[in-house]
C-alpha cells in the first residue's frame, strides 16, 4: 500500500475503529488461530515459577505439559534448558483416564508430599492445568491437608517451605496473563498480613511510608515475563544496575538466587515500577490496595539513551532522588553512548540509512523498539504488529504511546494480531527492509519480504539468550550492533 | 514355559505373538497397555523382564513422585506431525498444547538445499484455541471453522486434527465434525486420537497416528513399486542418517519413502505401493508395518535397525529379500565393509587404549525401547560394555528382539522409566558408568562428576559428524563417542558449580523406584 493510499484509507476512521479497540466487538483472539506467539495460562505460570530461583513448579496436569513447554516455552524463550526443575524434571501428577473418572486429588497429595521430600527448593507452586479444572479437583483442600499433615510438620526431609496454588487451566488465558495469575497468587497466598506477626517480614503501612523518607529507596520491577520476554534475564539485571546508579535498590524478583526472599520483600518497596503496557498492572494495583505502595507504569522496557534518560528522570522525580545525581549519571552515559553510536555511522549512512522497518513483537517491546529505531537511528516505521494479545482495555494506550512519540513524519500502521498467517499477510507488499519479530520469520524473511531479520520477540529459537538485552544504554547499542551486523560488509 | 537361557535357540520358544488384526473400523487404536502389555516401570535384569513379559506379568504402575515425562500428544506427536508438508495440522485444544511445535518453520531450514532439502516447502499448524466457553458449550463449530479456514488459506492435501485432554474429557465428537465437513473441502481430514490422558505410555501416540494414517490417508495402490522401501524417519535421526540410508539403498537400485517427518501427503498415500516397510525403530513403526501388511499386503520386518555394522548388514539383507536384490546386496556389503570396517577397527583400538586396568569401558544409555535393542549390539561392536540401560517403556512387541539381544550381548540391568529424571539421576549415581548417554530432554543426569553426552542428535542436523545410521553413521558415532572422552570440562564444571536438584538422601538411598506404587 502506498503512503497516500494508507493515509486515505485511515482518514475517516477513529482510532477506536481503526485499531479494533472497542471491547464490545473485540474477541478475535478467542477464535482458532495459527501458530500464536504465546503459550497458555499454565505455561505462563510455569515460566514465572521457573524464572524464580528456588521456585519449584508442581504441575497438576496431564504428563505432557512440562515437556511440551520445555519445547514451547523454555527452548522458545531463547534456547533455555529446563534446569533442575524444568522440562522433564518438573514434578507432575501425570493424570490419565482413571483420574478423570475417580479424581486426581490423591495423586496430587502424593505428588506434593513426595516433592517436598525429594526436591531442594524454597517455594513450591502447584499449577493446576486443564484436567483438574474439568474434573473438579479441590486443589486448595489438598494443599491445606498436606500443610497440616504430620509429615509436613515433622518429616526430617521436609523444610516446611511455603506451598501456593495457581489455578491456570490452559483454556483460561494466555501465557502473558499467566504471569499476572502467578503474581496474584503470590500476593494473596504468600504476602499475607498474618505472616508479619510471625517473623516480621511484612511491615505495617506506617512503617512502609517511613522508610520512603530515609535514603534507602527501593522499588520492585514488574512487567517482564520470564522466558516469554526472551531477554528477561539481561533486561532485569540491567534495569537493576541502572537504578542502582541513581541510588535506588531494585527488587527484580526473578533470575536472582534468592527468589522467595525477593517475593517476601515486595511489600517493603517504596514504589512499584511496571515496564510493560499491561503485564503486571493488576499486581501493582493490588499491591497498592493491600500495602499502600504507589506505582509508576511505563509503556515498555526502556531501549536506548532517550528512553532510558526519561525512565530514570521519571523514577528519580517520583522517588525524590537528587536531580543532580540523576543528571550527572545521564550525561556521563550519554557521552559514552553517542560516541559509540558514531562508529557505525558510515555503514549506516552508506548502506542502509532512513530505511523502512516492520515490527511484530509483544507489546512490552514492540512500541519501544519502534521508537528507538525511529527516534535514534532515523529509520521509518512501516507497520507495528502487536502479537501478545494484550487485554482490550490496555490497547488504546499502546497505540497512542507509539503514535505520539515518533519523530518521523511517517507513522506506522498498528495492528493487534496473533495469527501467524495474518501477521505474514500484513507484511506483504510493503517497503520495509528490516523485520524485527520472532524467529518464526527468520528463515524466509529475505525470500518472502526482502527484509533482513532480527529476532526480538517470542518465540526466539535461533538465538541463545543469556545476558543479551536491549534495555538501557548498552541495550540500545546492542540493538544497533544487531541491525548493522545484518547488512554490513566491506565498504 | 520358555525361560530365557543364554543358549536357547532363537526359535525354540516362540512367545505370544501380537497376532490380533488391527481394527481400522474403530476410531482409534487400543492403548499400548492393552495391545502389548506395555509397562512404564521396571528395574532389574533384562532376562527377568523378558520372563515377566512372556508370562504377562508386566503392568503399569503409578508413582507417588512423578515428573513430566510426556503425553501421547506432547511432545511425541506434536513435534512430528507438524513437519508434514502440504498439510495443515489443527490442534483441537487450548492454546498451550501446540506451543512445543513453534519450531516448525525453522526445523529443516538449516539443511542446505545441496543436501536435498527442497527450496520451497510448506507446513502449517493452527490451534482451535479452546476457551472457557467452548469447554462449557462444546467446540464443534470452532473445529469446523478452523478446518474451513485451513482449507481456504492453504488448500492443503490433508488436514490432521490432533485431539487433547480437554476435547477428550468434554466429549467432543471429532468424527461427527469430520463427517460433516469432509464433503465441502478437498483436503483429506485425518483425525488422530492423542488425548494426553488416554494412556500412560506415550507410544500409544505412535499407534494412534498410524491408525489414522492407515484409516484415512493411505490409498489403494495404483501400481506396485518394486523398488520402493518405506522407512519411518524420526526426530532422533539426522538428515545425514537419511542420506546414508538413501545412499546404501540407491546403490542397489532402490528408492526410499521416508515417512512421517518432513514427508509430503503423497508419500503417505503411496505407502501401499512399496515393496517392503523397513524399520529404523521397531516399536515406532510396528503399527504401520502390520497395518500395511494386513490391508495392502506390503511385507515388513521389525528387526534389526541399521545401527552398527552387523545390524546394517542384516537390515540390508532383509530389504534385499523383499526386493529381489539378494545378489546385489552381498556385493554392496562387501564394498562397504572394505571402506568402513578398517575405520571401525581403528576406533575399536582407540577404545581399547582407553581401558583402565584392562577393564571394559562402560556406557549407560538412556534410550527408547527401539533404540535399546539396536544400539546395545553396536556398543558391543565397539568393545564398550553396557552393563545397564535405561528405556523409556517396554512392551511385548519387543519380546523377540530382547531375546535376540540377550543372545548377542548377554544379560544386563534394565530400567524402564518413561523419562523419569529423578530415577535416572539415582541410578546413574549408583552405576557410575564411564560414559552416560542422555537425551537432554530427560534432565537429571547432568548432575554427576562424570561424563555425559547426547544419545543422538536431531532431524535438522545436517553434519556428517552427527550421523548414526548405516556404515557411515557407525563410524561417525564411534568417533563421536571417542571425542566424548577427550574433554569433560563443561559437564564437570557445571556439576561442581551448580546446585543439585534433589536432596542428598535421594542420591544416597539405593532404590530408584522408591516412590513407585506397584501394579495398576
Amino acid at each position: 500500500m502506498s503512503e497516500s493510499q494508507k493515509i486515505e484509507n485511515n482518514l475517516n476512521l477513529s482510532n477506536k475503529e481503526k485499531y479494533n479497540l472497542d471491547p464490545k466487538i473485540d474477541n478475535f483472539e478467542e477464535e482458532s488461530i495459527e501458530a500464536p506467539r504465546y503459550g497458555c495460562a499454565l505455561s505462563g505460570v510455569y515460566a514465572s515459577v521457573l524464572g524464580l530461583r528456588g521456585g519449584v513448579p508442581i504441575l497438576h496436569s496431564g504428563a505432557g505439559c512440562g515437556i511440551g513447554h520445555l519445547f514451547g516455552t523454555l527452548y522458545a524463550g531463547g534456547q533455555a534448558a529446563g534446569g533442575n526443575e524444568g522440562g522433564t524434571s518438573t514434578p507432575c501428577s501425570c493424570l490419565v483416564e482413571e483420574h478423570v473418572i475417580l479424581g486426581g486429588e490423591e495423586k496430587l497429595r502424593n505428588l506434593v508430599e513426595s516433592t517436598l521430600k525429594i526436591f531442594n527448593g524454597d517455594l513450591f507452586v502447584v499449577i493446576s492445568g486443564c484436567v483438574p479444572s474439568l474434573i473438579g479437583d479441590d486443589v486448595d483442600a489438598v494443599i491445606r491437608e498436606v500443610k497440616n499433615s504430620d509429615d509436613y510438620l515433622n518429616n526430617e526431609h521436609i523444610d516446611n517451605n511455603p506451598i501456593i496454588h495457581v489455578n491456570a487451566p490452559g483454556f483460561k488465558a494466555n501465557s502473558f496473563e499467566g504471569y499476572n495469575l502467578f503474581l496474584n497468587a503470590v500476593i494473596d497466598q504468600l504476602l499475607i498480613p498474618e505472616y508479619e506477626n510471625k517473623d516480621n517480614k511484612i511491615r505495617s503501612e506506617s512503617e512502609n511510608r517511613n522508610i520512603s523518607k530515609n535514603n534507602n529507596k527501593s522499588v520492585n520491577i514488574f512487567g517482564i515475563v520470564p522466558y516469554n520476554h526472551v531477554f528477561w534475564k539481561g533486561d532485569l539485571l540491567n534495569i537493576k544496575n541502572l537504578l542502582k546508579n541513581i541510588g535506588i535498590e531494585a527488587n527484580i524478583i526473578f533470575s536472582e538466587s534468592n527468589g522467595l526472599e525477593n517475593l517476601r520483600k515486595i511489600p517493603d518497596a517504596d514504589y512499584n515500577i511496571v515496564v510493560s503496557p499491561w503485564n503486571g498492572h493488576e499486581a501493582v494495583k493490588k499491591l497498592e490496595n493491600k500495602f499502600d505502595i504507589p506505582y509508576i507504569t511505563f509503556s515498555g522496557v526502556p531501549i536506548g539513551a532517550k528512553q532510558t534518560n526519561e525512565f530514570l528522570r521519571i523514577i528519580g522525580d517520583k522517588l525524590a532522588i537528587d536531580s543532580e545525581k540523576v543528571e550527572s549519571y545521564i550525561s556521563t552515559k550519554e557521552d559514552w553512548n553517542y560516541r559509540l553510536m558514531e562508529y557505525p555511522a558510515d555503514a549506516i549512512i552508506l548502506v542502509r540509512p532512513h530505511s523502512y522497518f516492520a515490527v511484530a513483537a509483544d507489546s512490552t517491546y514492540a512500541g519501544n523498539l519502534t521508537k528507538f529505531l525511529t527516534n535514534e537511528l532515523g529509520y521509518l516505521p512501516d507497520i507495528v504488529q502487536i502479537t501478545d494479545n494484550p487485554k482490550v482495555e490496555y490497547r488504546e494506550a499502546i497505540v497512542n504511546d507509539i503514535l505520539e512519540n515518533l519523530d518521523s513524519t511517517v507513522k506506522p500502521d498498528i495492528v493487534f494480531e496473533a495469527d501467524t498467517y495474518n501477521i505474514r499477510k500484513n507484511l506483504e507488499n510493503r517497503p520495509f527492509l528490516f523485520l524485527l519479530s520472532s524467529s518464526l520469520e527468520s528463515p524466509t524473511a529475505i525470500k518472502d519480504f526482502g527484509a533482513l531479520h532480527i529476532s526480538v520477540s517470542f518465540p526466539v529459537l535461533n538465538k541463545s539468550v543469556l545476558v543479551k538485552h536491549y534495555s538501557g544504554y548498552d541495550g540500545g547499542l546492542s540493538l544497533v550492533e544487531d541491525i548493522v551486523s545484518s547488512f554490513v560488509g566491506p565498504l | 514355559m520358555c525361560a530365557y537361557t543364554k543358549n536357547s535357540h532363537k526359535n525354540s520358544c516362540k512367545r505370544r505373538k501380537i497376532k490380533k488384526l488391527l481394527d481400522l473400523d474403530k476410531q482409534t487404536c487400543p492403548n499400548r497397555e492393552q495391545r502389548a502389555n506395555g509397562t512404564n516401570v521396571y528395574y532389574g535384569k533384562a532376562s527377568d523382564l523378558l520372563e515377566d513379559a512372556k508370562n504377562g506379568n508386566n503392568l503399569c504402575s503409578d508413582r507417588k513422585f512423578q515428573q513430566s515425562g510426556g503425553c501421547v500428544l506432547n511432545f511425541y506427536l506434536a513435534n512430528r506431525v507438524t513437519t508434514i508438508r502440504d498439510a495443515v495440522v489443527i490442534f483441537n485444544a487450548p492454546v498451550g498444547c501446540s506451543s512445543g511445535s513453534l519450531g516448525y518453520r525453522e526445523l529443516f531450514r538449516k539443511v542446505p538445499t545441496e543436501l536435498g532439502r527442497p527450496e520451497e516447502y510448506n507446513s502449517h499448524w493452527m490451534t482451535t484455541n479452546l476457551q472457557q466457553d467452548d469447554v462449557v458449550y462444546g467446540a464443534g463449530q470452532k473445529l469446523k471453522d478452523a478446518i474451513l479456514k485451513a482449507e481456504k488459506r492453504y488448500s492443503p492435501k490433508a488436514i490432521f486434527i490432533l485431539t487433547s485432554c480437554t476435547t477428550g474429557i468434554i466429549g467432543e465428537d471429532i468424527e461427527g465434525t469430520v463427517y460433516e465437513v469432509q464433503n465441502d473441502i478437498n483436503a483429506t481430514l485425518v483425525p488422530i486420537h492423542c488425548e494426553g490422558v488416554r494412556s500412560r505410555l506415550v507410544q500409544t501416540g505412535y499407534d494412534a497416528f498410524w491408525h489414522a494414517i492407515l484409516k484415512y490417508l493411505v490409498k489403494e495402490p495404483e501400481k506396485k513399486q518394486k523398488d520402493l522401501v518405506n522407512v519411518a524417519s524420526m526426530l532422533s535421526y539426522t538428515w545425514q542418517d537419511r542420506l546414508e540410508i538413501k545412499r546404501l539403498l540407491g546403490k542397489i537400485g532402490l528408492r526410499v519413502n521416508f515417512i512421517p517427518e518432513f514427508a509430503t501427503v503423497k508419500q503417505f498415500e503411496q505407502l501401499s505401493e512399496a515393496a517392503v516397510t523397513a524399520p529404523i525403530c521397531p516399536t515406532y513403526t510396528d503399527y504401520l508395518s502390520r497395518g500395511l501388511k494386513e490391508k495392502f499386503n506390503v511385507p515388513y520386518f521389525l528387526y534389526p535397525s541399521p545401527t552398527g555394522i552387523a545390524n546394517t548388514d542384516e537390515w540390508l539383507r532383509n530389504i534385499a529379500k523383499f526386493t529381489g536384490k539378494e545378489k546385489e546386496v552381498e556385493e554392496l556389503i562387501k564394498e562397504e565393509h572394505e571402506r568402513w570396517v578398517p575405520k571401525m577397527d581403528k576406533i575399536k583400538e582407540e577404545f581399547l587404549n582407553l581401558r583402565v586396568d584392562g577393564k571394559e569401558t562402560t556406557v549407560l544409555g538412556s534410550l527408547g525401547q527401539g533404540r535399546l535393542v539396536s544400539q546395545l549390539p553396536y556398543f558391543d561392536e565397539l568393545g564398550l560394555a553396557a552393563p545397564a540401560a535405561m528405556s523409556q517403556d517396554f512392551d511385548d512387541l519387543l519380546i523377540d528382539e530382547l531375546e535376540n539381544l540377550l543372545d548377542t550381548v548377554g544379560d544386563f540391568d534394565i530400567m524402564v522409566n518413561t523419562f523419569q529424571a529423578a530415577e535416572q539421576a539415582n541410578i546413574t549415581q549408583h552405576l557410575n558408568p564411564d560414559l552416560t548417554l542422555t537425551c537432554p530432554f530427560q534432565g537429571g543426569t547432568w548432575e554427576r562428576d562424570n561424563n555425559v553426552t547426547r544419545i543422538h542428535s536431531l532431524r535438522g542436523d545436517a553434519d556428517p559428524w552427527s550421523a548414526q545410521s548405516g556404515y557411515a553413521g557407525a563410524v561417525a558415532f564411534g568417533n563421536f563417542l571417542l571425542q566424548a572422552f577427550k574433554n569433560k570440562s563443561y559437564q564437570k564444571t557445571l556439576s561442581e558449580k551448580t546446585e543439585k536438584s534433589y536432596k542428598d538422601w535421594w542420591y544416597e538411598q539405593e532404590d530408584p523406584l522408591y516412590f513407585v506404587e506397584k501394579g495398576k
